[in-house]
C-alpha cells in the first residue's frame, strides 16, 4: 500500500509552560471524513489550526501526499476551511465570496463564473448569488462558506465547529448537507466538534481528544462498543460508573467484586489493572435489562427506583444501588414493566459482563 | 392596586409624555446653543459679505475672480489634500498595529497619542520649527549621517506645513480607523489567507474595503479641519503659500475688511458642507450592513 494521504507526526504545541497538544500522531486516508471530538481545551482546534498554518507546532511534522506542509504559508497550502464564526467577506456578495479564492488565483472570468454556479448548486443556494452575507441566515452563511472553501478543489477541507452557532434543528439539516457534499465531492474532511452526536452522524472515524492527546481513534461503533479509556466511555454514549474492587486480571479480562460480595468474572478491562486495586465498572443504560425478582444464573444488581422519566421514544429510569451510586436504565416505550414501575420499587438490573467494561 | 394604575395612566399621561421627550425635546438645548453661537454669527457674516462695502456680490466676484485669491484657494486644497493623504499613509499602519497589538502595549501608544493631542498646539508647532530649521535637529542628523551636504529647506514652505499639520492631524485618522479595524474579525483575514490571498491581496481586497468607512470618516475630518487651519500654516508656512484661514485673518485683522473676510469664510463653509454631503452619500450610516 502507498503512503497515507495525510500524516500527522508527533505534533506538539507548547504555549509557554502549557502544552496544548502532546505529540499527536495520526494518519488520514484520502476521501475520509475524520472528526476530532473532545471538550474545549483538549487540543483539537489547535491541531486543526496547525494544519491550516495559523499556528506553528513546537515539534512534529505534517505530510500531505508525502510533502511536508510546515514550511508552506497558509495562502499557499491550498486547503479549504470553514470556521466556527461567520467569516464571509461582508462587503462582497455571495457570488463574489465564492469567486474570491478563484480571483486571487487569477483564473479566467468564464471559468470563475462557471465554478461559482457549480458551487451554488452544490450547496443548494442557486439564486442567492447577489445577496450580501448580512441578508442571509447563519445556516445559509455557513453553506456559502463551505462553497467558498470548496471552490478551488482543495485536497483537504478543515471544519472548525462550523455549526456550533446554529440551533439544533438547523444543525441536523446542515449535517445532512455536509454528508451529501462529502459523498458528492469525495474531499478529505477533518472536522472539529465537541458534540458526540454530530461526530457520530458525520464521521467515518473519530479521534477522541482529551487534555492534548488522542485517547482513541476508531469508527463510532468501535468507540461505543470498546472504549479504550473511561474518558472515551463517558464522551461517546451514556454511561454510569460503579466503584468496584479488582480481584484478578488476565488477558484483558478481569474478575471484579461489586459492593464487596458479588463476584463478576470475564469483564473486559482497560488501563493498568492491579489485583486487589480499585476500579470502575461502566454500564450503559440501554444495555441493562430490568427484572422484578432476583434472577437465577445471570449477573444482576439489586437497585431502588428513584425516578421514571418519559422521553418520547424511550423511558429513562433512574435507580440507586444499595451503596447510593446512581445507575440509569433506558427502556423502550411500551416495555411491560413501565406501567407498574414507581418510585421506591426494588428491582434487579441484569447485564452481560462481556458488554460491560472495567477501567483502572 | 389596579385602580391606582388605571388612574395614573388616565390622569397624568405620564408615560406617553416621557416617550415624546426623548424624541425631540432633549435636543432643544443643544439646538438653541447651535442657533445662538453658530447660525446667528454665520448669518451676520453672510449679511456683511453681501452688504459691505456696497450691497451686492462684489466681494465674491473679487474673491473668485482674482488670481491671487484663487492661488490661495488652490494652495489650501493642495495642503489639505497632502496632509490627508500622508496622514492616511502613516495612520493606517499605526491603527492596524494598535488593533492587533496586546492591549497593554496599545494603551501605551494611546497614551502617547492623547498626550500629544492634549499638549498645547502652539508649543507643538514651535517645537517643529526648532526641529526643522536650517540648524535644527533634523538637518544636523541628516548632515551628520552624510545623507545631505547642505541643510534642506524644511520650514517656511509647503514641506514644513505638511509635516507640522500631518503630525497634528494623525490622531484624527488613527482613532476612527482603529475603531473600525478592531471590529474586523481576525478570522475573516485567516479565511482570506486560506482562500489563497497573500498579504497584499488580503490587504487590498479585504482589509482596505472593510476599513473604508473609518478611512473616509478620518479623511473627511482631517481634510475639513485642514481647510480652515490657521496656527500651523501661519508659523511653519512661508508667505508664498498662504492658506485660506490666514487670508481671512488678514482681511479681518489687518485690513478690517469684514465683507471680504465673510465671503472667504462662507466659501470655506460651503466647500465643507459639500464634502460632508458627499460622505453621507457614499458612506451613510447603513452602508456597513450591506443593504
Amino acid at each position: 500500500m502507498s503512503q497515507p494521504f495525510l500524516q500527522i507526526r508527533g505534533i506538539r504545541k507548547e504555549y509557554g509552560p502549557v502544552t496544548a497538544v502532546h505529540d499527536v500522531s495520526l494518519d488520514v486516508a484520502q476521501g475520509e471524513f475524520l472528526t476530532f471530538l473532545g471538550p474545549s481545551g483538549s487540543g483539537k482546534s489547535t491541531t486543526l489550526y496547525i494544519l491550516a498554518g495559523f499556528e506553528d507546532p513546537t515539534r512534529g511534522d505534517i505530510m500531505l501526499k508525502g510533502q511536508s506542509l510546515l514550511s508552506t504559508p497558509s495562502h499557499k497550502r491550498n486547503i479549504g476551511m470553514v470556521f466556527q464564526r461567520y467569516t464571509l467577506f461582508p462587503h462582497l456578495s455571495v457570488g463574489e465570496n465564492i469567486a474570491f479564492p478563484l480571483k486571487v488565483r487569477r483564473l479566467a472570468k468564464a471559468e470563475i463564473d462557471a465554478k461559482v454556479r457549480d458551487m451554488l448548486k452544490l450547496v443548494r443556494l442557486e439564486g442567492f448569488e447577489d445577496r450580501k452575507p448580512a441578508q442571509m441566515s447563519g445556516g445559509q452563511q455557513q453553506r456559502v462558506a463551505l462553497a467558498r472553501a470548496l471552490a478551488y478543489d482543495p485536497p483537504l477541507l478543515l471544519m472548525d465547529e462550523p455549526l456550533s452557532a446554529l440551533d439544533k434543528k438547523l444543525r441536523e439539516e446542515i449535517q445532512h448537507e455536509i454528508r451529501r457534499i462529502h459523498q458528492q465531492t469525495e474531499v478529505t474532511i477533518l472536522y472539529v466538534t465537541h458534540d458526540q452526536e454530530e461526530a457520530l452522524r458525520l464521521s467515518d472515524r473519530i479521534a477522541v481528544f482529551s487534555k492534548g492527546v488522542i485517547d482513541q481513534i476508531g469508527t463510532g461503533p468501535e468507540l461505543y462498543a470498546n472504549p479504550a479509556t473511561r474518558f472515551v466511555a463517558e464522551f461517546i454514549g451514556d454511561s454510569d460508573f460503579l466503584p468496584c474492587d479488582l480481584v484478578t486480571a488476565a488477558n484483558g479480562k478481569a474478575e471484579i467484586a461489586l459492593a464487596g460480595t458479588t463476584l463478576i468474572p470475564n469483564v473486559p478491562v482497560h488501563g493498568k489493572p492491579v489485583a486487589g486495586g480499585k476500579a470502575a465498572l461502566m454500564l450503559r443504560p440501554e444495555r441493562l435489562h430490568l427484572m422484578r425478582s432476583a434472577p437465577g444464573g445471570s449477573t444482576a444488581l439489586p437497585v431502588t427506583v428513584s425516578d421514571v422519566t418519559f422521553l418520547g421514544n424511550n423511558i429513562h429510569v433512574a435507580t440507586q444501588t444499595a451503596k447510593g451510586d446512581a445507575l440509569a436504565i433506558r427502556l423502550p416505550f411500551g416495555h411491560e414493566a413501565i406501567s407498574s414501575l414507581s418510585r421506591g420499587d426494588s428491582v434487579w438490573l441484569g447485564f452481560d459482563p462481556a458488554s460491560a467494561h472495567v477501567f483502572c | 392596586m389596579l385602580s391606582r394604575i388605571e388612574a395614573k395612566a388616565a390622569g397624568s399621561k405620564g408615560p406617553a409624555r416621557r416617550l415624546r421627550l426623548t424624541d425631540f425635546d432633549l435636543t432643544l438645548p443643544a439646538l438653541g446653543l447651535l442657533v445662538l453661537f453658530f447660525v446667528v454669527p454665520v448669518a451676520i457674516l453672510l449679511a456683511r459679505s453681501v452688504s459691505e462695502p456696497v450691497p451686492g456680490l462684489g466681494n465674491y466676484a473679487e474673491l473668485l475672480g482674482s488670481s491671487t485669491y484663487l492661488r490661495i484657494f488652490a494652495n489650501t486644497f493642495l495642503v489639505s489634500g497632502l496632509v490627508t493623504f500622508v496622514s492616511l499613509l502613516i495612520g493606517f499602519p499605526v491603527a492596524w498595529a494598535l488593533a492587533v497589538m496586546p492591549s497593554r502595549a496599545a494603551s501605551v501608544v494611546f497614551a502617547i497619542l492623547l498626550l500629544s493631542m492634549w499638549t498645547n498646539l502652539l508649543a507643538r508647532t514651535y517645537a517643529w520649527m526648532v526641529l526643522l530649521q536650517r540648524t535644527g535637529v533634523v538637518n544636523k542628523l541628516l548632515i551628520g549621517l552624510g545623507l545631505i551636504d547642505k541643510p534642506l529647506p524644511l520650514v517656511n514652505n509647503l514641506t514644513g506645513v505638511t509635516i507640522g499639520m500631518t503630525y497634528i492631524m494623525l490622531p484624527f485618522i488613527i482613532l476612527p480607523l482603529y475603531g473600525v479595524i478592531r471590529k474586523i474579525d481576525p478570522a475573516i483575514l485567516q479565511a482570506a489567507a486560506l482562500c489563497g490571498a497573500n498579504r497584499w491581496q488580503a490587504l487590498v481586497r479585504v482589509l482596505l474595503p472593510l476599513a473604508m468607512p473609518g478611512m473616509a470618516a478620518g479623511a473627511l475630518m482631517v481634510f475639513v479641519m485642514s481647510l480652515g487651519y490657521f496656527v500651523t500654516p501661519a508659523l511653519l508656512g512661508g508667505t508664498a503659500n498662504m492658506m485660506l484661514a490666514e487670508l481671512i485673518a488678514q482681511f479681518v485683522q489687518s485690513l478690517v475688511n469684514w465683507g471680504m473676510g465673510g465671503a472667504a469664510a462662507l466659501v470655506l463653509l460651503v466647500v465643507t458642507l459639500a464634502l460632508y454631503a458627499v460622505q453621507l452619500r457614499f458612506f451613510g450610516t447603513d452602508r456597513m450592513g450591506g443593504r
